[in-house]
């Protein structure tokens, strides 16, 4: 049963993707309508799918001597980042049929999307580490060429181009981490490298979890490949809530997660990626403070967000980071659609162009009020019980300084989150813009998002229960939602973080009464360059170009030289040969 | 005895080879390659494959010598440019170090002489190798279709523009 | 000490130089596709010996039969070949023929 769940769950969307693509342009509403009916219908097979998660492998094929079998695995933390990738993405896809209205090229868009649901579900759903890596090209390649959707704006195929690299980047580490663990174990399965992890030579297993390390930070964003996040925000914004706030940033922490047991006895390496995390979330949340451009907000608050979850990692809260990873799905989401509705709607991302939009446009000023609200930290919503979380496993786990910057920026995030909804939806309107009303299909993926940043929390108990059982190498201890309740209820560590966020919301609060919004002051030249990092990923591009041109020299097409060159490779194997015996 | 007798058919035809390449004219070169047939089919001999030595030295110093004839009457054999592309000492230089690293690293290999008495190609071929029978009939007729197509069409647009 | 059969090793070797050598040497197309008839005579000299060696004179010498009837398709074809690149470029002369630019 779990078997043809398990296909169906990677396969509908597939399916549909092709159906979409072939159907052709002319045919838009027919695109419309197998798009939402294949993702709604993931949807509801991934759900079903949690009841029967599992830790054996489902599906088996096999490949030979020399690569394994490649097999699916729906343990707790893969069915639970299925449901969420498939119930948001059938939003994200609904939510697109008005959003998308009228564009040309439907077809190359929904292929895309329904494609790389599948891929996403496919990466966390694998068994077998080539297999991960193979799903993990295909969402790159989606990403890619969602992002620059609109090629014939050229920042949009720019900031493509920059996402593939740096993610591409990261794939090179998952790679190479991948061959030497087969290297060292003969195997790419991966509950063979969680269970035989002591048995690898340390240097390998350094150079493993750090090249893992490096996939997961290129992947979400997080320091020092950060840069990219922001510059793809000149995707379609459900392409933005989908792949850039609930599931492709996703895959990073699912990595760490996942092979937490097997590199936590690594030296360094938990404090690297307590490190990663801390400085991600601080130098993206004081980023987020002085950005102008709406959707540049909400992705720096993504990155800062994949900080805390990569914190909670490396201070060994791997449920603590599950946990938020589902909250922060639902509640970003609905953030970035919100304010794609906003966008649609006036026609510009910039938010000093905004204002008093909340009396125009009241559904969405509720449910982005709703949203912003979960990813301050004010209590109730599901934001504040997953960040309490995270910030109750760092202050019993990670040293007392990290604990504390972490907590300032809880303060930050309360700050910029309270901007970002005045700017937008209150005070006096500073340009007079266009406005339309959201069209329904808005308004219905809008409104369950909300319901869901009310009661997602409720799921804990059966997360915990779900993670505890199938992930038999992570100790998870098995807590029910009442104890969670009463636990950050009474812990000094969240009094501490409602003190903070009061003090962000009532900083802002002056802030506001002053009209002293804008203007970066001293942050401005570090953001822009974005704490110095697009230059270093200039100059490496450049290096690279530099050098591309000179070896073209070599690459002189004709006959003689090329056999000069085969020779030339031939008294290498020769001498290598000659060496080695 | 045995060992003056291949030395000297080999060292026949390595000198062939040599002055094969080096000839400007195109069918002095291909006289040259049929004696190299002749040399290498006699070494095949005095090995023990008989029938192989039948076969090289009719498709080498027959056929091939045929073909080359009638691609240089097509062709016509005008001296070239001499200039070599690729530096004649650097290429000197190049395969001598390969010949010389194969020749340390073979050098050691051959130390028993074993000996075999000839086996029938054909029992070799049709009962244990029928694949290989197959995968020669497939060549050959690609080849001829090859051929055929290549050598119907009629003189195509010349390409003009051909110095840069 | 120099066996009758490394004597042939070292033939074979010294004819892959030579033929080596003159692949990096020729200009001319036709030449190219004579060269390449060297180094396969080379092929079919070690291919029997090794076949000769190893105990395994069938498949030695019916492997070298295979390569013969290769080599000469080989061949065949890229004289085929070179005729017409004589009709569409009005030399066999290799720098020469390229359509690329660039």
């Amino acid at each position: 049963m779990a078997a043809i769940l398990v296909s169906l769950v990677i396969g509908l969307p597939w399916i549909g993707s092709v159906v979409v693509w072939l159907a052709g342009n002319k045919r838009s509403s027919f695109q419309h309508t197998t798009a939402v009916v294949a993702s709604v219908l993931t949807a509801i097979t991934s759900l079903v799918l949690l009841a029967f998660a599992s830790a054996d492998a489902v599906i088996r094929i096999p490949l030979g001597a020399s690569f394994g079998e490649l097999t699916f695995v729906p343990d707790g933390l893969a069915v639970s980042l299925t449901a969420i990738a498939a119930v948001v993405g059938s939003l994200a896809v609904i939510f697109s049929v008005d959003y998308m209205r009228g564009d040309a090229q439907l077809g190359r868009y929904y292929f895309l999307v329904l494609f790389f649901i599948g891929a996403m579900i496919g990466l966390v759903l694998s068994g077998n580490l080539l297999f991960t890596f193979f799903f993990w090209e295909i969402t790159a390649l989606c990403s890619y060429g969602l992002i620059s959707f609109y090629n014939d704006d050229p920042k949009a195929v720019a900031g493509g181009m920059k996402a593939l690299i740096i993610t591409q980047v990261g794939g090179v580490g998952l790679l190479a981490g991948t061959l030497v663990a087969f290297a060292a174990l003969g195997s790419f399965q991966v509950s063979d490298l969680l269970k035989n992890a002591e048995a690898i030579p340390a240097a390998s297993l350094a150079f493993i979890a750090f090249s893992f390390l490096i996939a997961a930070a290129a992947k979400s964003a997080q320091f020092p490949f950060h840069t990219w996040l922001p510059d793809a925000m000149e995707a379609p914004t459900p392409i933005s809530a989908l792949i850039h706030a609930a599931t492709m940033v996703n895959a990073g922490i699912y990595l760490l997660a996942r092979f937490y047991p097997a590199f936590e006895s690594v030296p360094s390496w938990t404090m690297s990626v307590l490190l990663v995390g801390l400085i991600s979330a601080t130098i993206a949340a004081l980023s987020a403070v002085i950005a102008t451009d709406l959707k540049r907000v909400l992705a720096y608050s993504t990155v800062s967000q994949l900080g805390y979850m990569v914190y909670a990692i490396g201070a060994g809260g791997v449920l603590a980071s599950q946990f938020h990873l589902l909250s922060h799905a639902v509640f970003k989401a609905l953030l970035f659609l919100a304010a794609g509705s906003v966008i649609h709607s006036v026609g510009t991302r910039d938010l000093r162009r905004m204002g008093g939009l909340g009396y125009k446009m009241p559904f969405v000023r509720n449910v982005f009020i709703v949203g912003a609200l979960a990813l301050a930290g004010i209590p109730i919503l599901n934001g504040f019980w997953s960040k309490e979380l995270i910030l109750e496993v760092g202050l019993e786990h990670s040293s007392i300084w990290a604990y504390g910057i972490m907590l300032f920026g809880a303060g930050l995030t309360a700050f910029y989150t309270f901007r970002m909804v005045w700017l937008v939806f209150f005070g006096v309107e500073r340009e007079h813009l266009h406005y339309h009303a959201a069209g329904s299909a808005m308004r219905v993926s809008l409104g369950i998002l909300a319901v869901g940043t009310f009661v997602t929390w409720l799921l804990f108990g059966g997360l915990n229960g779900l993670l505890s059982t199938t992930l038999p190498f992570h100790e998870i201890e098995h807590e029910s939602l009442v104890e969670l309740v009463t636990a950050i209820l009474s812990a000094p560590a969240t009094w501490f973080a409602l003190v903070v966020v009061a003090i962000g919301v009532g900083y802002s609060w002056v802030r506001m009464r002053g009209f002293k919004f804008f203007g970066g002051g001293a942050l401005q030249p570090l953001v822009d360059t974005a704490f110095g990092f697009d230059s270093l990923n200039h100059f490496v591009v450049q290096l690279f170009s530099k050098s591309a041109e000179r070896l073209r020299a070599t690459q002189t097409g004709e006959l003689n030289w090329n056999i000069l060159g085969i020779i030339g490779g031939l008294l290498l194997v020769l001498v290598v040969l000659w060496m080695g015996a | 005895m045995e060992t003056i007798q291949y030395g000297l058919f080999l060292l026949g035809a390595i000198v062939c080879a040599y002055r094969a390449i080096v000839s400007k004219k195109i069918l002095t070169a291909a006289i040259y390659l049929a004696c190299i047939s002749a040399l290498v089919s006699a070494v095949l001999y005095l090995l023990g494959a008989t029938q192989v030595a039948v076969m090289e030295l009719s498709v080498g110093a027959g056929l091939v010598t045929v073909l080359l004839v009638y691609a240089v009457s097509v062709v016509g054999d005008d001296a070239l440019d001499p200039a070599s592309v690729v530096p004649k000492p650097l290429a000197f230089v190049m395969v001598g170090v390969v010949t010389i690293l194969l020749g340390f690293m073979v050098f050691p290999a051959v130390e028993k002489n074993v000996d075999t008495s000839s086996l029938a190609l054909s029992i070799a071929l049709w009962k244990n190798r029928v694949l290989d029978v197959w995968i020669q009939i497939a060549l050959i007729f690609s080849g001829v279709m090859g051929v055929l197509g290549l050598l119907s069409e009629k003189t195509p647009g010349r390409i003009e523009e051909i110095h840069k | 000490m120099l066996t009758p059969l490394n004597v042939i090793l070292f033939g074979v070797v010294a004819l892959l130089g030579v033929g080596f050598y003159g692949l990096l040497i020729t200009r001319n197309l036709i030449k190219v596709v004579m060269v390449l008839q060297i180094l396969v005579k080379a092929v079919i000299l070690a291919l029997v010996l090794a076949g000769k060696l190893s105990g395994n004179m069938g498949l030695g010498i019916s492997t070298a039969a295979t390569v013969i009837v290769a080599d000469t398709i080989v061949a065949v074809v890229g004289l085929a070949l070179a005729v017409q690149v004589r009709r569409r470029f009005g030399t066999v002369d290799v720098p020469q023929i390229s359509t690329l630019r660039g």
